[in-house]
């Protein structure tokens, strides 16, 4: 088993900077699942009834030079966390633009290794940076877990491929910040939010105790798959009934989940997508977020990034 | 459903209020503890929300129909009743994003008895809120404020929190263990003693040992703006009751640096007057004359009573 890479300046920037200040949001522990063409992000993909959440990258947006071999296929997988990688990779970056000379000079390896630590008698896991800086070079030891073994990359592919399927209605938020900015406030007032998204472009949030209904609706908004004309008499009428009615005409699903969860799911902000989507899998498995990535300076999408996130949902509610 | 059923049928009030951050905070500031019952009533004049605790504290939120961009009232007498004051700052809270001007409309009653909020500065983005009410089960007390004497006891201080925070810092410098320090003046008393000549206000907590601040007008006018006292009286008040007539106003209240006016009235009643901007919290402010005070139309109210403690 062995994994070999070289970090390009603009993954490393990917990294630090954006992805993994995101991905740390998210949770201590994620599992890093390398294959031939992609290195994977996983949260809670295994186990747990945690936000599912997924940053796939392929080689070529993170490495050059990308050497990877096993015996399952060239697939490794390994849990690590998040806050010492994301360590490592900026204490890389500042010995890097500290005594960098030049884009080669500087160049950021990464490589699985297993040492002996001191007052171990068993060798471990890491996932070791090496820094060639102009007179220096650091090292930097990651701690890994064990590789996973054959059975376990079986099921954590399998789970990664029963997380792509795609809402059939989803609805673009333009102002993710004016989102993030409600529900942390919402949070003071209950714990469960109720997601409804209609066919219309509506995307309608909304606490309900037995004290209190605190609920936003974004209306208008761009719609991706299924859509409908919103019936005009709805115009009138007030948000909870328009969600009520547009669900009963099977124009609408809604779900119920954790707001500490929805609130998690918007710090992927921190990754600087361009666009981000919600829509509710179909049977209302889960509500999904999808965060989209441009070619910087285009409005074209960027396919080698891709980031999303799966919120378990509480109720399976109407659907 | 012909347009006078429907005028007979207009809620009590509907208004409407640029300035959301201005009313949480001014709500803010009686939000001495996590769950609070609070009594809202009504009038023509305007909205007076009332906090009470023990049956010897009591603060009062005067919002005046001033404050409002848009105040109809229908109602006859003073309707009132009892809500959450957790929730209501929680959920006004919500509404107010900063960088944004947030107008909001609130209505009383909805259809079943709510208090309904919602935005309605935006035609595609609108938040919304219905907050249940209770009737109010007790009748608060009424405080019927009265001067002790001819002329009013009172004196004005900056940052009415100055004195006490800097009596707890005194006492911690004195060597006294900080927790033991709060514990005993959370059961404790703090006693104020106002006189005339030296014109002074004396600030005495007891515990295991003493501890005395004595403030004269002369040497703290920084500090204290305004005295005024003809004979000299000394009345005790429970700590944490004070401690909750000054310390829940928000930072941005503080900064802003009215005075804080305390007056004493018979019986020893102890009366604290904030006053808390509900300007719109714009870059500029319009409604600052040229003498640097805002409209008076800007400002909330906002009075806590304390009763004194009776010798034994």
């Amino acid at each position: 088993m062995k994994f070999k890479a070289f970090l390009t300046e603009h993954g490393v920037n990917l990294l630090e900077r954006r992805f993994l200040p995101a991905l740390d949001k998210m949770g201590k522990i994620c599992h890093l699942f390398l294959t031939r063409d992609h290195a994977i992000f996983l949260h809670n993909l295994l186990n747990g009834d945690g936000v599912q959440c997924i940053a796939q990258f392929r080689k070529e947006a993170l490495f050059d030079d990308y050497r990877i071999s096993s015996q399952n296929e060239d697939r490794i997988a390994f849990a690590i966390d998040v806050s010492l990688l994301l360590r490592a990779v900026r204490s890389s970056v500042s010995i890097c633009t500290e005594f960098g000379n030049g884009p080669s000079a500087n160049r950021l390896q990464i490589k699985l290794v297993k040492k002996l630590p001191l007052n171990c008698t068993q060798p471990m896991p890491f996932l070791t940076f090496e820094t060639k800086g102009y007179k220096s070079a650091v090292i930097q030891d990651v701690p890994i877990s064990k590789p996973l073994s054959r059975a376990q990359v079986l099921e954590l592919q399998t789970a990664l491929e029963l997380a792509q399927d795609i809402p059939r209605t989803l609805v673009q938020v333009p102002d993710s910040n004016q989102l993030q900015n409600f529900v942390e406030r919402m949070k003071q007032v209950g714990d469960l939010l109720n997601v409804s998204i209609s066919k219309y472009g509506d995307l309608h949030v909304q606490i309900s105790t037995t004290l209190i209904t605190l609920g936003a609706e974004f209306r208008k908004l761009l719609v991706i798959g299924e859509q409908a004309e919103a019936p005009s008499d709805d115009r009138n009428q007030s948000a909870q009934t328009r969600s009520e009615r547009a669900i009963s005409r099977g124009d609408a699903q809604r779900v119920q989940v954790s707001v500490k969860h929805f609130s998690r799911s918007l710090h992927c902000h921190l990754a600087k997508p361009d666009c981000t989507f919600y829509g509710i899998a179909p049977h209302g498995s889960c509500l999904t977020v999808i965060f989209q990535f441009f070619i910087p300076g285009t409005h074209q999408t960027d396919k080698s990034i891709s980031l999303h996130c799966r919120l378990p949902v509480l109720d399976p509610g109407s659907s | 459903m012909s347009s006078s059923a429907v005028e007979a049928e207009a809620p009590d009030l509907v208004c409407q209020l640029d300035s959301v951050q201005g009313m949480v905070d001014a709500l803010s500031a009686v939000r001495w503890k996590r769950h609070q019952d609070a009594v809202v009533e009504l009038s023509e004049h305007g909205v007076v929300l009332i906090v009470e605790d023990t049956g010897c504290l009591q603060a009062k939120v005067y919002l005046q129909r001033e404050l409002f961009v848009r105040y109809e009232y229908h109602a006859e007498g003073r309707p009132r009743f009892g809500v959450s004051l957790g929730l209501f700052v929680d959920c006004l809270n919500s509404f107010s994003a900063p960088g944004r001007s947030s107008m909001i409309e609130i209505q009383y009653p909805g259809p079943d008895m709510q208090l309904l909020i919602k935005s309605v500065d935006s035609l595609d983005a609108c938040i919304y809120a219905e907050i249940r009410t209770r009737i109010p089960d007790t009748i608060s007390w009424d405080y019927n404020f009265e001067p002790a004497g001819s002329t009013p006891l009172t004196f004005t201080v900056k940052l009415f929190q100055t004195p006490l925070l800097s009596s707890i810092k005194k006492m911690i410098l004195h060597g006294w263990n900080v927790h033991f320090c709060f514990k005993i003046l959370l059961g404790s008393s703090i006693q104020i003693n106002l006189q005339p000549d030296p014109p002074c206000i004396t600030f005495k907590g007891e515990g295991h040992g003493d501890l005395q601040i004595d403030f004269t007008y002369y040497v703290n006018t920084d500090l204290v703006i305004a005295f005024h006292c003809d004979c000299q009286v000394s009345y005790r008040y429970k700590y944490k009751f004070l401690r909750a007539t000054t310390s829940n106003l928000p930072s941005s209240v503080i900064k802003d640096n009215r005075g804080s006016k305390l007056t004493i009235g018979r019986g020893g009643m102890l009366k604290v007057q904030h006053l808390v901007s509900v300007a719109r919290s714009a870059t500029s402010h319009p409604h600052i004359d040229s003498a640097g005070h805002q409209q008076p139309s800007r400002i909330a109210y906002i009075e806590f009573f304390v009763k004194s403690e009776v010798d034994e």
